[in-house]
Order: C-alpha cells, then structure tokens, then sequence
C-alpha cells in the first residue's frame, strides 16, 4: 500500500468520523498524561487509587439514587425533580434520628432534632459513626428510608396523582415546584449551615502503604522524589459498599424472581396490556414509590455518613448527576442506573488528573454526551426497569 | 340468556364516539366473529367489553353480570381473556414470565394451565426463557393466546390474530383456534382475514361505520350477495 493510499484512508477516516479521531486524540493525549505523569511521580499511583475509589463509592451512592429516579421514570412516565429533594429529606430525617440516638442526655431532644442549631452539639461531639454509634446509624438509615417513603407518598396521593391524567411536562414542572417547596422547607427548619454530621476521625482507617510507586521511582531513578503515598480505607467505605451493594442485589431479586417485581416490569413495559391482565397498576404504582423513595432516602443518608456534611442543597446538587447517569445507563433501566452511577461517579472523581478539580461535574456531562453521541439509546438500552 | 350480551352499546375514545347502538351475542362454547372494513369499530368493541374505552350508554352482560363500567383489571376476575391486536405481550420479559403474567391474578402459578399450554404451543416450552419481544410475530401471537389462556377462560377475544403472519402461518393460527374453541373455550374474534373467519365461526356479525350491518350464520354471511359486494370484494 502506497503512503498516499494510507493517506487517503486516513483522510476519509478524519471525514466520516470526525467525532471519532477527535475523542480517540483525546483518549491518546489523556494516557500518554496519565503514563507520564505515573513514571515521572507527578502522579502518585495512590492519590489515583484514592480517586478511583472516591469515585467508585460516590458512583454507588450515584447509581442508588439512579435507581429510583429510574423507576419512577418507566412506571409512572415523568421525571421527577423533586428526587434529589428526596434524598436531602432522607438525610435530615436520617441524621436527626441519629443524632436524637447518638446524643440522647447529651442536649435537648430539640436541638438534636435540629441537628445542633444554635447550639455546639455536631455529629462529632456526639460521636455520630458506624463504629461509634452502630445503633444511631442503623436507626438513622432505617428512618431516612421510611421517612423519605412516607413523605413521597404523602406527595403522590396529594400532588401527582390528581394530575396523573396529564402529560408528562405538566408532571415534571409540578415536580420542580415540590423540589423547591421541599428543599427550602428543610432550609427554613434546619437552616442554610452545612452541618459536620460524623466523627470523621475516629472512624478506622485501613492504611494501604503504596508499594509500586516507589518502585516506578526506583525504576525511573528519581530519588528527589520520596513520596509515601498512602491510601485509606475507612469504615463509612465499607458500610456505604455493603447498604448499596446490598439494596441493589436486593431490587435486582425483587424484580427478577417476585411476582410483584415482575408486575412492576410489566407495567413499566406495557400498562394497558397489564391492566387487562388483572396488574391492579395503583397498587404497582404505590410499590414503585415505596421502592424509589425507600432507596433514595438510604442513599442520602449514606451519602452524608460518607462524606460527613449536610447542607439543605445536597440532594438538588447531586441530581443533575444522577440525571446523567440515568440518561446515561439508559433511562428506565436500574442497571443501567447503577451502571451510568459508576462511570459519572469515576469520571468526577479521576477527571482531576487531567483538569482543575472545579471542571470534574462538567467532566461528567462531557463524558455522558460523548457516549451517548455513540450510544443514543444509553449503555443498558434495551433493558427497561428489569 | 348468552354467556355475553352486548345491548344498545355505545362507547368512544373521550369525546369521540365510535360506536352507535351495536349488539353482539355469544353463547357458550360459540365461534363468533366480527368482520367489516377498516374503521368499522371493531376493535373498538373488544376494547368496550374490556372497559378500555369511554362508556356512552348501553349495557354489556357477562354471564348474568351487568360488567358496562368496570376496570380493565377487574373484567379478567369474569372469566374473559383478551389478546389486543398490537404490542400483546410484554416485550422484555420472558415467554414463561408473560404466562405467568397471564396467571397474575391467581395466586400460585396453575401448573396445569402452563402445561397445557405448552402442549397447545410448543415452540413457547422450547423458549421459555427467550424474551418476547425478540421472538417473530407469529411466536408473539401464540405466546399472546397462551397468555391469555392461563387462567382457562369461558369467553376469550381476539384482535386480528392473523394480522401480520406469514401466509402459511394464518392456517396454522386458524386451525389453533379452532381447537382452543372445541375444548369448549366461546371465541369473539375480530378479522381483517373476513372469508376465513367467517367460514370458520359459527356465526358472523358485519360492522359498518360503528353500526350493526348483518347478522348471520358465518356460512349464510358468505353467501349472502349484499355482504360479498359490500364487504367481500365480490
């Protein structure tokens, strides 16, 4: 083959595929960074591990979320904003149990409800942790997912079901409305602080010492730079992996091998023919927001053991991040949640390597528009709600 | 009394009414058919029995029981099975979930029924686990019979069962149901396939414009001159 031949190809190549050789000099220019910066020390090989992992644990919590925002999607057939609200309900719920458990003849029931307000009660004076307080976060997590199921119940029965009827836009603006009835409702009773909820430090740490990088150092001959990268684990990781891991395996089996589950399958693949199958769809309807909502709440509580603040706008912050991991995955499809949760949790995480920390939610959306440019229909399409 | 009555129905979509004063009869065990041109409103009277239109006025009787009114999820509790003529089956689930759908309303999944059943079908026992929307239309149509057979009905209504089959399959799909009938299941079917069905049925009814036109023996339809020049094509 002639070099102008082999340019011809090339040339058609950069024409069809434009998009293509544009995202694959990125992919190469971003390896070659990442393969540099490994060698030469600038990048520890455990600050990256840490960054995986972040991002691996902030994915969970992501794909969590996703999952019932995915539901409530393919059963109910709108987008409800008021889910990242949702989330930010669980939590306070959650951590007010918590702090009422963990605190209890510490102060008044009044301010630990409040978590503190206008006092010096903080998680960390009441020593609010999995290894602390075992009991003050299993109560917590329980009440963050019954307190969030029965506050979007509450909501469905007396704002979306009467306009149930309606088209989708109409549902999802009322959904904007009750998102920021909800969040500046929790901003008026536990103010706009960010509030410290957990004993960050004495939750135990497994220290991994990173061995391979002083190799590479070695290897590479570097010896100014002596860096005893360490990478933590602590026990919130753990606890976060087991409640999401556990949740999900959980819906995975509930839709999967129970009647009711695959009812709910059914119905999110074709209402009419359900109905006349005898589906009895209120019902299905009721069970869908028990599910996501119970799950959200779960996932806001986790969240915030995990990073160990609350404030009234975490929830509406993360959701635009669970919306690109549901878009993402495919929309109405719970791996797909759980799988379009990892990638943009990753993608936040690991972007800083190659871009100021500030840009790693928009690293995200970048990362969710490129694949879906190649994917239109999402990484899971083809599988709805099962 | 028949096993259903349809009396005086009028029925629609919203404001729209479809359907004027139409009466359709089925007896026990009987072969009934509706047949008549495009937009005559014939699926239109299999959505009414099912309560998936707007009722307008009228009554439809099920074995004795007024049922004009009630909820598509509750007319499946009568003894009635309904194949609709599209998207009959839950594409992403699997064959053996789709007739386990079938039996939804039971509480443990009738043994019996699925066997039978797949005696009935084969082609479902050899695909249990394949997902239904991947399989080909006649698969669907059968698998959307057996569905709908899982709970071994009195009356079962079908909704075009050979629109989009291959030739050689409508027979097939025709013989089926004539054998779903003598095992003593009553058949409402509505065709686009009209001189098959009607020399199959027992009796035929030809809707027109959302009206009763005939009435007749299946074989007397066919003969009748009025009927072949209107409706037949000759």
């Amino acid at each position: 083959m002639s070099i102008s031949e082999t340019y011809g190809r090339y040339r058609r190549a950069l024409g069809e595929e434009p998009l293509a050789v544009v995202v694959l000099l990125v992919a190469l220019w971003m390896a070659w960074t990442l393969a540099t910066g490994l060698m030469t020390g600038g990048i520890q090989v455990s600050s990256l591990a840490s960054q995986v992992w972040d991002g691996l644990l902030r994915g969970l919590i992501i794909g969590l979320a996703g999952i019932g925002l995915s539901m409530t999607y393919s059963i109910l057939n709108f987008a409800n904003f008021a889910h990242g609200d949702y989330l930010t309900s669980g939590a306070f719920a959650g951590f007010a149990t918590s702090y009422l458990i963990a605190g209890f003849g510490e102060s008044s029931i009044g301010s630990l409800l409040l978590l503190g307000a206008g006092t010096s009660v903080t998680g960390a004076v009441i020593g609010v942790g999995v290894t602390t307080s075992p009991l003050a976060v299993i109560g917590g997590a329980v009440v963050a997912g019954a307190g969030t199921i029965a506050l979007a119940l509450a909501i469905d029965r007396f704002v979306y079901r009467p306009i149930r009827d309606e088209s989708g836009i109409v549902l999802l603006i009322t959904s904007i409305g009750v998102a920021f009835a909800l969040r500046y409702l929790i901003q008026f009773v536990f103010g706009a602080r960010t509030i410290g909820t957990t004993l960050a430090g004495s939750v135990p740490q497994v220290e991994v010492v990173e061995l391979l990088n002083n190799q590479l150092i070695e290897y590479t001959a570097r010896e100014t730079a002596v860096i005893q990268g360490t990478f933590r684990v602590t026990a919130h990781d753990i606890t976060l992996i087991a409640v999401a891991g556990g949740l999900m395996l959980g819906v995975h089996l509930l839709l999967q091998r129970t009647k009711l589950g695959k009812a709910m399958r059914a119905m999110s693949d074709n209402e009419d023919l359900a109905r006349i199958t005898g589906i009895p769809t209120e019902r299905v309807v009721r069970t869908t927001w028990i599910l996501g909502a119970g799950l959200t709440g779960v996932a806001g509580y986790m969240f915030v053991l995990w990073k160990g603040t609350l404030g009234f706008n975490d929830g509406w912050l993360l959701l635009l991040l669970v919306f690109a991991a549901v878009i993402l995955g495919g929309i109405g499809s719970i791996y797909g949640a759980i799988g379009g949760g990892i990638v943009i949790g990753l993608t936040a995480s690991v972007s800083v390597i190659w871009i100021p920390a500030s840009f790693s939610r928009a690293a995200a959306f970048v990362v969710m528009i490129v694949i879906l440019l190649f994917k239109p229909e999402g990484i899971f399409s083809g599988r709805t709600t099962a | 009394m028949s096993l259903l009555e349809v009396r005086g129905l009028d029925a629609g979509y919203g404001d729209l009414q479809i359907l004027t004063d139409v009466e359709i009869d089925v007896d026990d065990e009987e072969y009934v058919t509706i047949v008549g041109p495009n937009g005559a409103g014939k699926s239109t009277v299999m959505k009414s029995v099912f309560g998936l239109t707007t009722h307008m006025g009228g009554t439809i009787a099920f074995d004795d029981e007024d049922i004009s009114g009630t909820k598509p999820e509750s007319v499946i509790h009568k003894g009635m099975g309904y194949v609709p003529q599209s998207s009959n089956v839950f594409g992403e689930l699997s064959v053996v979930e789709n007739l386990e759908m079938g039996a939804y309303i039971l509480d443990d999944i009738p043994e019996d029924a699925l066997r039978e059943v797949y005696d009935r079908f084969p082609i479902l026992k050899e695909r249990t686990d394949q997902k239904a929307g991947t399989m080909s239309g006649g698969q669907r149509q059968m698998l959307a019979m057996g569905r709908a057979l899982m709970l071994d009905p009195d009356l079962l209504l079908l909704d075009e069962p050979s629109a989009g089959l291959a030739p050689d399959l409508v027979d097939e799909m025709f013989d089926k149901i004539d054998e779903i009938n003598g095992t003593g299941t009553a058949i409402l079917m509505v065709e686009q396939n009209a001189k098959e069905a009607l020399r199959r049925c027992d009796r035929g009814y030809v809707l027109s414009n959302g009206q009763n036109r005939f009435m007749d023996e299946g074989a007397a339809l066919l003969n009748d001159e009025e009927v072949r020049r209107e409706f037949l094509g000759g």
